[in-house]
């Protein structure tokens, strides 16, 4: 299972990297802004998107939007610190399968992803 | 003045330090900021936009700094690297994330991307119509403090 780890904190990426660990995914690329992010699902196809919502050059609700108008399906899990249930109804109306809100312990961000795999995707 | 406004960065602080690192801060009490960072510091911080605007800080000395970000990114480090310094802005960019959604504000406030200063006897300039209430913590992995403006537009 490959992942695509979306954030401009180097820390963020490293502690969910970590976390996927938990559930055995160990083939993470990272992108530092949803243009890398969309970049990267150009060059190659991905099971999981971690994707944060605050970022340079492109924010993760846009990139989340350029995704499911591309056709992408595969399961979206925004982490963010955005924590407002308008903002979560927003992202799930967007196509995001799960949401995470900083902050978030290893084992949260592992039974989120649990949850999401193998869920009908795009939704 | 009313200062209930600072009580959710507070709470944010606690929620961010005890889940992401395992640190339970402690606070000695609330005052005005003069702004002045007294000892080399590392300073981070992001704006807050929308019905209202400010900006919070957080403020800490090198060990601290050193020990928290070790923590954050799971290995020691004894040196004020990208990383290092990406951590600690990550930190106040989940306190500030944190506090505003107990504001409760329809459209939702915004957050900019946070800046980090590090260097020695700097002062933050502040507004002239601007408080700045500082919270002083201490905690296992050292001192520190936090800073808030938050002002309705």
């Amino acid at each position: 299972m490959k992942a695509l780890v979306v954030d401009d904190s180097l820390t963020i990426r490293r502690i969910v990297i970590k976390a996927l660990g938990l559930v055995g995914i160990t083939d993470a690329r990272e992108a530092a802004d949803g243009a890398e992010a969309l970049k990267a699902t150009q060059e190659q196809d991905f099971d999981l998107i971690l994707l944060d919502w605050n970022m340079p050059k492109l924010t993760g609700i846009e990139t989340l939007r350029a995704l499911r108008q591309a056709g992408k399906k595969m399961p979206v899990i925004m982490v963010t610190t955005e924590a407002e249930k308008s903002r979560v109804i927003e992202a799930i109306k967007t196509g995001a399968n799960d949401y995470l809100i900083k902050p978030f312990s290893p084992d949260q961000l592992a039974a989120k992803v649990k949850n999401v795999i193998g869920a009908p995707a795009g939704t | 003045m009313d200062v209930s406004y600072i009580n959710p960065f507070i709470e944010a602080v606690d929620t961010v330090f005890n889940t992401m690192l395992s640190v339970k801060p402690r606070r000695n009490g609330v005052k005005v900021s003069d702004g002045q960072a007294r000892g080399e510091l590392i300073t981070s911080l992001v704006g807050i936009s929308g019905q209202v605007s400010g900006v919070v800080a957080l403020r800490f000395p090198p060990p601290t700094a050193l020990k928290l970000a070790g923590k954050l990114l799971g290995s020691e480090t004894d040196t004020i690297s990208d990383e290092v310094t990406d951590a600690i802005a990550e930190l106040v960019n989940m306190v500030a994330g944190s506090a505003k959604a107990k504001f409760q504000f329809d459209p939702p406030l915004e957050l900019g991307l946070p800046t980090v200063v590090h260097g020695a006897g700097y002062r933050l300039k502040y507004p002239t119509r601007s408080v700045w209430l500082e919270v002083p913590f201490s905690s296992d992995a050292g001192e520190f403090s936090m800073e808030v403006t938050y002002n309705p537009n």
